[in-house]
């Protein structure tokens, strides 16, 4: 049933992605209905199976790649909907919604059936570590996707081509970023606290230097001195650059946190 | 013949040049009078003139042949002020799909000497409107007209042909809102008073630019400047105290030497926190160091870029004039199919098929549950029903029958549009 409903919302993806494409490349607003109709049917399928597997599973869903990966899809997906009714990016869509594609599918394969965590992990600190940092990490991705956009539409100006397709405007996609990050940050910054307070009830530390703490750290220093370093002159193609660094620094923390350990389990 | 016609015959800025335009266009007082007498030409039954600078061509409806566009053709000739020079090899004229195709085309902005350019839909209706209030108008030009403001609105909304900048001022606003959010709260340093420069300030000014400040050599020049577009006047000298509020840097002055060094905008960058600078050099030679835009959140464009924009938008827009192109001819069936059928004789025979099919149709329904009626009964109830239907349709069909050329057409359209005699996809 939930195997289902997944293989349903990606095929959804795979439409709302195609269509948000069309629709940059071409402007047919028919097209752009579509992708939000189809996305907004992927997400709402995507709460139900949220939902039903938190309620078979249990909040220890939350410790296998396999729902790591849904749930960072459904919370992008959600910001980026969320964000459509503010603003609405197309360009922001055509990017999205292939990256929720791609989670959604990884994680599709790497489905192994209703694991169940180390019971040690079962502790109230886990839903108070993993919400908070995904829903950063979520909001990073987005701010990374606005980033891409940025450094394109960038190239462009510099370069003196326009390109096909209508984007917005640098100060527009600027502003976003810092909107995102400043959001991100903060969301990141409690998962990261109770990251360690999780640590600390699980290993009896509240560090440890496992790599998904010190990249962890580091992406969160960089965003810190990106914040920083705003008020200073720093925006525009250094700060897409940058955060889209710090991006890539979690990914490889979210990846390190799954492999290389046996069970593949420990939290920062 | 009864089938009424339509017909356009004028002159264009593909026919004529502005000096032979100039000489046929009528005052602005005088299109209510010149449609009167348009239509009051023997053989013109609708008349509606568009008068625009680069168009003068009189719309009809008529049933007459050549000439009718002959009698019209005429009166533009003696229209004509001025040299008197002969008229008539600018002169076109337009018959049945050929004339709805170029109306609709003039409408869509794919007649326009700028392909695109919007300006044209509104003088159109404004000038339908005027013959529509002189009383020049009727059924058939109504239904053209406004067919033809769809059109464009089709056209405008399914391609890209409005779409983007092919001016080099056009282009520095697109470019501008490229980089800027909006320019409410932007403000704008003018460099030089040549005119390319303040073309652009004022296209700027025009799109919602927030501050100008005019800056020259000689300062009583940027006074006057600033009067003009309520500016604030800055000495040269002191201008790079004033740079790092300028969000957009405009250069035009010719001064064969670089106004604004690399050095500068850094130095203003610096103040501004990073936020980014558009810099547009319209002054030859160029007056703005072209190093400037390897500088971090400044873009710097050259008369030539912003000519390549124009330049590259206009292919983009004669793509899409194909796109539009193939919507009119789809419009131009759909009218002409309907156009066809404003006739006395077809009209009343599709109006008495339709009414026989429904007569048929219900007497049958019933006839099927009253089973047991004798063959008496059926004829009387047939009798009957006919006579029904021949006592409704008599006095509509009368009518049509004795209407005169000017209104027939109304009723004609009427009559189609009431009882529903038209194929769905008409016009």
């Amino acid at each position: 049933m939930e195997l289902f409903l997944f293989a349903l919302s990606l095929g959804l993806y795979l439409v709302a992605a195609a269509a948000f494409i069309v629709h940059v490349t071409s402007g047919q607003a028919l097209a752009h209905r579509l992708a939000l109709v189809a996305l907004t049917a992927a997400f709402a399928l995507d709460t139900f199976a949220v939902v039903l597997r938190l309620s078979s599973v249990g909040v220890g869903a939350l410790g296998t790649l396999h729902d790591q990966l849904s749930l960072l899809a459904w919370l992008i997906v959600g910001l980026y909907l969320g964000l459509q009714w503010r603003a609405p990016l197309a360009v922001l869509g055509a990017l999205v919604t292939p990256l929720a594609f791609l989670l959604t599918l990884s994680s599709y394969v790497v489905f192994s059936g209703a694991e169940r965590l180390p019971a040690e992990l079962d502790s109230a600190w886990l839903p108070a570590h993993v919400a908070p940092a995904f829903l950063g990490y979520a909001i990073f991705a987005l701010a990374s996707c606005v980033s891409l956009v940025y450094l394109l539409r960038e190239r462009q100006l510099k370069a003196k081509r326009r390109g096909r397709f209508r984007l917005p405007s640098l100060e527009t996609l600027d502003d976003l970023n810092y909107r995102c990050v400043a959001w991100g940050f903060a969301l990141f910054t409690i998962g990261i606290v109770t990251g360690s307070l999780l640590a600390k009830a699980v290993s009896g530390t509240f560090w440890s230097w496992e790599p998904v703490q010190v990249l962890s750290v580091l992406a969160w220093l960089l965003y810190a001195a990106l914040l920083q370093a705003r008020s200073m002159g720093w925006r525009g193609r250094r700060a897409a650059t940058l955060t889209l660094v710090g991006f890539a620094l979690l990914i490889v923390s979210l990846i390190s946190l799954n492999v290389g350990l046996p069970h593949g389990r420990s939290f920062g | 013949m009864s089938q009424p016609d339509v017909l356009i015959v004028g002159l264009s800025h593909r026919t004529a040049s502005l000096d032979v335009r100039e000489a046929v266009a009528f005052a602005d007082d005088q299109i209510e009078d010149v449609n009167r007498q348009l239509r009051a030409l023997e053989g013109v039954d609708e008349a509606a003139v568009v008068c625009t600078c680069n168009r003068v061509e009189v719309v009809s409806s008529t049933r007459h042949g050549p000439r009718v566009a002959e009698a019209i053709a005429a009166f533009l000739r003696r229209a004509e002020s001025g040299p008197g020079a002969d008229l008539s090899p600018h002169l076109y004229q337009y018959w049945g799909r050929e004339a709805v195709r170029h109306l609709f085309r003039v409408a869509s902005s794919l007649d326009s000497m700028v392909v695109g350019e919007p300006q044209i839909l509104g003088q159109l209706k404004q000038f339908y409107t005027r013959a529509s209030v002189a009383g020049t108008t009727g059924a058939v030009l109504h239904r053209w007209f406004h067919k033809a403001f769809s059109v464009a609105k089709r056209v405008r909304t399914e391609t890209g042909i409005a779409g983007r900048a092919v001016s080099v001022s056009s282009a520095a606003v697109a470019l501008a809102a490229d980089i800027f959010d909006h320019l409410a709260g932007k403000t704008a340093m003018l460099i030089g008073t040549g005119k390319m420069g303040a073309l652009a300030a004022r296209h700027l000014m025009a799109n919602g630019l927030g501050t100008l400040i005019a800056t020259n050599r000689t300062f009583d020049r940027a006074v006057d400047l600033a009067r003009e577009f309520q500016a604030t006047p800055v000495p040269f000298e002191q201008f790079p105290r004033y740079l790092p509020m300028a969000d957009i840097v405009i250069g035009s002055a010719a001064a064969g030497e670089f106004v604004l060094g690399e050095a500068q905008v850094q130095e203003a960058l610096r103040e501004r926190k990073g936020r980014p600078m558009f810099c547009i050099d319209l002054s030859v030679p160029r007056s703005f160091d072209p190093r400037i835009n390897a500088l971090d959140n400044v873009y710097l464009y050259d008369v030539d870029d912003l000519s390549r924009v124009a330049a590259d938008n206009l292919g983009e827009r004669a793509r899409e004039a194909e796109k539009a192109e193939a919507i009119v001819v789809d419009e131009v069936e759909a009218f002409y199919r309907w156009l066809g059928h404003l006739e006395v004789v077809p009209t009343i025979v599709a109006l008495r098929e339709k009414m026989e099919a429904i007569r048929r149709g219900e007497l049958q329904k019933t006839l099927n549950q009253l089973k047991d009626l004798g063959p008496r009964e059926r004829e009387l109830l047939e009798v009957l029903t006919t006579a029904i239907v021949n006592k409704i349709l008599h006095a509509p069909i009368a009518r049509l029958k004795q209407e005169d050329r000017r209104t027939e057409t109304f009723y004609l359209d009427a009559a189609r549009r009431l009882f529903d005699l038209d194929d769905k996809d008409d016009a």
